[in-house]
C-alpha cells in the first residue's frame, strides 16, 4: 500500500510537471528548414547560426511579450518532399512561420503555405514575382528579388558613366539554369532603355570550367561584368580573369560573394572586386556587438565565433530581425499569442526598418512584400568591403513591370 | 507454418501460373490492401500526406523502372527526365482544359514516346555504354527544361498544376490526394504481378539474360526492349503527373533532376531488381529514412540534452543512412526484396527445416 501511494505521488508529481509546462503560453516559433547539408552549405550554417543567436539574444532580453521565441532549425537536404515533411511537422506542431533558403523546396512549400494560411519568407530564394502582394498573400521575399538587384548594379553602372550608358559595354556572366538566367530578361529591358550594349555569358553548372567564357570576356572587353554565381564558382572566375588580364574591378558580383570565397582567392588577389549587398558587411554593427558580449563572450554562442565573421551571418541577422520585428510589432498591436493574421499585420507595418544600421532599409507593404529591393554596391579594399553607394533602388518601373508580368501567370 | 504448403497441389497450367501460388502471400497482399484503403482513417494526416502519399507514388514510379531494368535488364539513368516529359505534358495539357483523365494518359502517352527514344540507343548500346546514354538523355531533358520557358513556365520554372479533379470530382482533400496515389500505385503493382506469368514477362526476361539467345529462340529483342521502354515510360509519365498533381502541385526542373534519376535506380536496386515488394522496401529506404533518421537523431539530442551543432546535426543522418544501405547490400546483395524472400523461404518450412541440419 505504502508503494501504491508513493507510486501515486510520483505520478502526480510528473503529471503536475507536465500539466504545468503545458499551461505556459506557446513559444513564438520560426521553422527553418534548411538545407544544411547538400547544395547551399555555403550560406546556411552562417545564417541559421544567426537565427539561433537572434533568438537566444531577444530571450535574454525578456522575449516578444515577455514570451520567450524558439527557431526549430531541420535539414531538408535541399529535397523537396523533405522540405514538405518538415513544413507538414512544424506547421501541425504551431508553426507558422518558415523559412527554406532554398529555391526548390520554397517552391515546392508554396502552394501549401499559400492554401494553409501559412507565412512563408523567402528572402533571397524562390520565385522573385512573389514580391507581389496582391497575389501572393502569404509569401514574403523581404529584401531584394534577383531583378532588383540587377537593375541596381546597371544604376551604378550609370553613377560610374556620369549618366550616360550609351557607349558602355556591360557582360554578363551567369549560371545557366533559372538562378543565373533571371535577370536576363530585366537586363535587356535596361539594355534598350539605357542604349548600353549587353553580352550574355551563360556558365555551365557547376562552373568549374570556365575557360571558354573568359576568353570570350577578354575578346568582348566589356566594361563591367555582372556575375550570377555562387561560391566556388566566383574562384574560378578570379583565376580566369588573372589569366585573362581582366581587372578585378570591372566583376560585379551578386549578394552571393562571401569572406570564405574572398579568402579562396586571395586578400590582395580579390582587391577591386565587387559585389551587390542588402546588408552591411564586417563586424562593425551594433547588433553584432552585442551578440559577440552577450552570448559569444559568454560561451553561449550557437557555433564558433569564426562563423560570425561572415556576410552570410550579418544576412541571417538581417532577416530574423525582420521577423522578430513583425513578431514584436504584432504583439503590440493584437497581443499574444500571436497568430498568422496577427504577424501579417506586423511584417506589412515595417516601413523603413534597418534594425539598427545592419541592412538596408525595408519598407513592406500589402502590395509590396519585398520591402522595396534597395541594395548597395560594395568593393573589396583587401582589408574590408567599401560602400560605393548609397542604399538604391532605382528602376523600379520597369522592374515592377517584369513582376506583374511575371505573376499574373501565377493564377491561370 | 506460417506459409502452409500442405494441400497446395498445382495439377494443370492455369492454376499452376496463379499470381499468389501460396495462400497465405494472397492472404498477407488481401491485409495490406485492407490496410491501405483504411488508412486515412488510421494514419495521422501527417503521416498519410507527407510520408505514405509520396511512398506509393514513388513506388509506382520505381515498379515502372523496375520494369525496364529489373525485368528486360536495361540500365537507365535518365528515368526521371521521363517522368518530367509526363508531368510537364499532363500539366499544360490540364491547363489547356482537358480534362484530368485524359491529361494523365496524354501525359504517359507523351513519355512513352520520348521514353522509347531511349530504347533505339538500347538497341545499339549495353551495359555501361546503354547507361551514359540514358545519363546523357537526362541532361538533355534538363536542358530543354531550363531554357525553355513555354515548357516549364516562365523565369521561375515553375509551373503551378490545376485541381486535380477526376470523374467529375474534384479532389482537394489529403484523403483523397491519399486515394488517387493508392489507386495508381495498386494497379501498376497489379500489372506488374501480372507481367511475371504473362510471356511477355518471361520474353523480357529472356531479353535480360542474353538478347541474342533470345533471339535464337524466337523472342525479337529489338521488339520488347522498345516495349520494355514504352511501358515503363508510360507508368513513369503518369506517375510523374500523379506526383505534381497530388504532392508538388507545382512542376519544377529540380523535381526532376539528374539526382533524382539516381535515387530512383538505388530504390530499385536496393529494393532489389525485378521484386516487386522490394520496390516498396526500396523505396521506403531512399525516400523516407533520411527524413526519419533525421527527426530520430534530433529527438536523441533533445533528450540526451546534447549541444549538437545543427550542421553536424544534419550531416549525422546522412552518414547513418549511408551506412544502412552498404550493410543492407553487404548482408543480401540481391536487395531488400530477396532479405524478405529469404525469411518467408525460411517459415515457409519451419520448424521441419530443422530436422535437415
Amino acid at each position: 500500500m505504502k508503494k501504491l501511494t508513493q507510486a501515486l505521488a510520483v505520478f502526480s508529481m510528473f503529471g503536475g510537471a507536465m500539466f504545468g509546462t503545458q499551461t505556459l503560453a506557446e513559444p513564438f516559433k520560426i521553422g527553418i528548414c534548411y538545407d544544411l547539408s547538400k547544395a547551399y552549405t555555403f550560406a546556411t550554417p552562417q545564417v541559421s547560426q544567426a537565427a539561433m543567436d537572434l533568438a537566444k539574444l531577444i530571450n535574454i532580453k525578456g522575449g516578444i511579450g515577455g514570451e520567450p521565441v524558439e527557431v526549430i532549425v531541420r535539414d531538408h537536404g535541399n529535397e523537396p518532399q523533405r522540405g514538405i515533411e518538415c513544413y507538414s511537422k512544424l506547421s501541425r506542431e504551431g508553426v507558422f512561420v518558415f523559412d527554406t533558403l532554398s529555391t526548390p523546396v520554397s517552391l515546392a512549400i508554396l502552394p501549401r503555405a499559400m492554401a494553409d494560411r501559412n507565412i512563408l519568407m523567402q528572402s533571397l530564394v524562390g520565385r522573385g514575382d512573389a514580391v507581389d502582394g496582391t497575389v501572393f498573400d502569404w509569401v514574403y521575399p523581404v529584401g531584394p528579388t534577383y531583378w532588383g538587384q540587377a537593375a541596381n548594379d546597371v544604376a551604378y553602372i550609370k553613377q560610374l558613366h556620369d549618366g550616360d550608358l550609351s557607349d558602355v559595354k556591360v557582360g554578363f556572366v551567369y549560371f545557366d539554369y533559372p538562378f543565373g538566367q533571371e535577370p536576363i530578361e530585366i537586363l535587356q529591358t535596361l539594355s534598350e532603355k539605357e542604349g548600353f550594349e549587353l553580352e550574355l555569358y551563360p556558365v555551365p553548372l557547376p562552373g568549374s570550367d570556365q575557360a571558354g567564357v573568359w576568353s570570350k570576356v577578354r575578346r568582348d572587353n566589356p566594361d563591367h561584368v555582372i556575375v550570377w554565381m555562387l561560391g566556388g564558382a566566383h574562384v574560378v572566375a578570379s583565376k580566369e580573369m588573372q589569366r585573362n588580364r581582366i581587372p578585378m574591378d570591372k566583376y560585379i558580383s551578386v549578394n552571393w560573394l562571401n569572406e570564405v570565397d574572398i579568402a579562396n582567392i586571395g586578400k590582395e588577389a580579390a582587391k577591386g572586386i565587387k559585389r551587390g549587398t542588402n546588408v552591411v558587411g564586417g563586424q562593425d554593427i551594433a547588433l553584432y556587438k552585442e551578440i559577440i558580449t552577450e552570448l559569444y563572450e559568454k560561451d553561449q554562442g550557437s557555433g564558433p565565433i569564426e562563423k560570425t565573421q561572415d556576410v552570410f551571418y550579418n544576412t541571417g541577422l538581417a532577416m530574423y530581425s525582420i521577423m522578430f520585428e513583425a513578431a514584436r510589432r504584432a504583439a503590440e498591436s493584437e497581443g499574444l499569442p500571436i497568430t498568422a493574421t496577427s504577424y501579417k499585420a506586423g511584417l506589412e507595418s515595417l516601413d523603413g526598418y534597418d534594425a539598427n544600421g545592419l541592412m538596408a532599409p525595408i519598407t513592406v507593404t500589402a502590395e509590396d512584400h519585398g520591402g522595396g529591393g534597395k541594395t548597395r554596391i560594395e568593393m573589396w579594399d583587401g582589408e574590408a568591403w567599401v560602400p560605393q553607394t548609397d542604399w538604391i533602388s532605382e528602376y523600379t518601373d520597369v522592374v515592377w513591370d517584369v513582376v506583374k508580368e511575371s505573376s499574373s501567370k501565377y493564377e491561370q | 507454418m506460417f506459409y502452409r504448403l500442405s494441400g497446395i497441389h498445382h495439377a494443370n497450367y492455369v492454376s499452376d501460373s496463379r499470381i499468389f501460388k501460396v495462400p497465405a502471400d494472397r492472404n498477407l497482399a488481401a491485409f495490406i490492401f485492407l490496410i491501405g484503403l483504411a488508412a486515412p482513417f488510421i494514419v495521422p494526416s501527417l503521416y498519410l500526406n507527407s510520408y505514405m502519399l509520396p511512398w506509393l507514388i514513388w513506388t509506382a514510379a520505381a515498379l515502372g523502372l523496375n520494369l525496364v531494368t529489373g525485368w528486360a535488364g536495361q540500365l537507365h539513368l535518365g528515368y526521371a527526365a521521363v517522368m518530367a516529359v509526363g508531368a510537364y505534358s499532363a500539366i499544360h495539357a490540364a491547363r489547356f482544359g482537358v480534362p484530368w483523365e485524359f491529361a494523365l494518359i496524354i501525359g504517359g502517352l507523351t513519355a512513352s514516346v520520348i521514353g522509347s527514344l531511349f530504347a533505339f540507343a538500347a538497341l545499339r548500346v549495353k551495359g555501361l555504354y546503354l547507361a551514359l546514354t540514358t545519363l546523357a538523355m537526362q541532361f538533355v531533358m534538363d536542358w530543354v527544361l531550363t531554357h525553355s520557358p513555354a515548357i516549364s513556365g516562365g523565369s521561375h520554372a515553375s509551373l503551378q498544376s490545376p485541381t486535380l479533379a477526376l470523374l467529375g470530382q474534384d479532389i482537394t482533400s489529403d484523403t483523397g490526394y491519399y486515394y488517387v496515389a493508392f489507386g495508381w500505385c495498386v494497379l501498376v503493382t497489379i500489372f506488374m504481378l501480372n507481367l511475371k506469368r504473362t510471356g511477355l514477362g518471361r520474353a523480357l526476361v529472356a531479353v535480360r539474360e542474353k538478347d541474342f539467345a533470345a533471339a535464337i529462340l524466337g523472342v525479337n529483342s529489338f521488339y520488347y526492349k522498345i516495349l520494355a521502354f514504352a511501358t515503363s515510360s508510360f507508368i513513369a509519365g503518369v506517375s510523374g503527373a500523379l506526383l505534381v498533381a497530388t504532392f508538388f502541385f507545382l512542376a519544377a526542373p529540380e523535381q526532376f533532376s539528374v539526382a533524382v534519376s539516381i535515387q530512383v535506380l538505388a530504390m530499385v536496386i536496393v529494393g532489389g531488381l525485378g521484386s516487386i515488394i522490394g520496390s516498396y522496401f526500396g523505396v521506403a529506404l531512399i525516400l523516407l529514412v533520411p527524413g526519419l533518421v533525421n527527426g530520430l537523431i534530433v529527438t536523441l539530442s533533445d533528450q540526451l540534452g546534447m549541444q549538437i551543432n545543427v550542421e553536424t546535426l544534419a550531416h549525422i543522418p546522412n552518414a547513418v543512412y549511408g551506412a544502412l544501405i552498404v550493410i543492407i547490400l553487404l548482408i543480401e546483395p540481391l536487395g531488400l526484396g530477396k532479405l524478405y524472400g529469404n525469411i518467408r523461404d525460411y517459415l515457409m518450412v519451419w520448424p521441419f527445416d530443422q530436422f535437415k541440419k
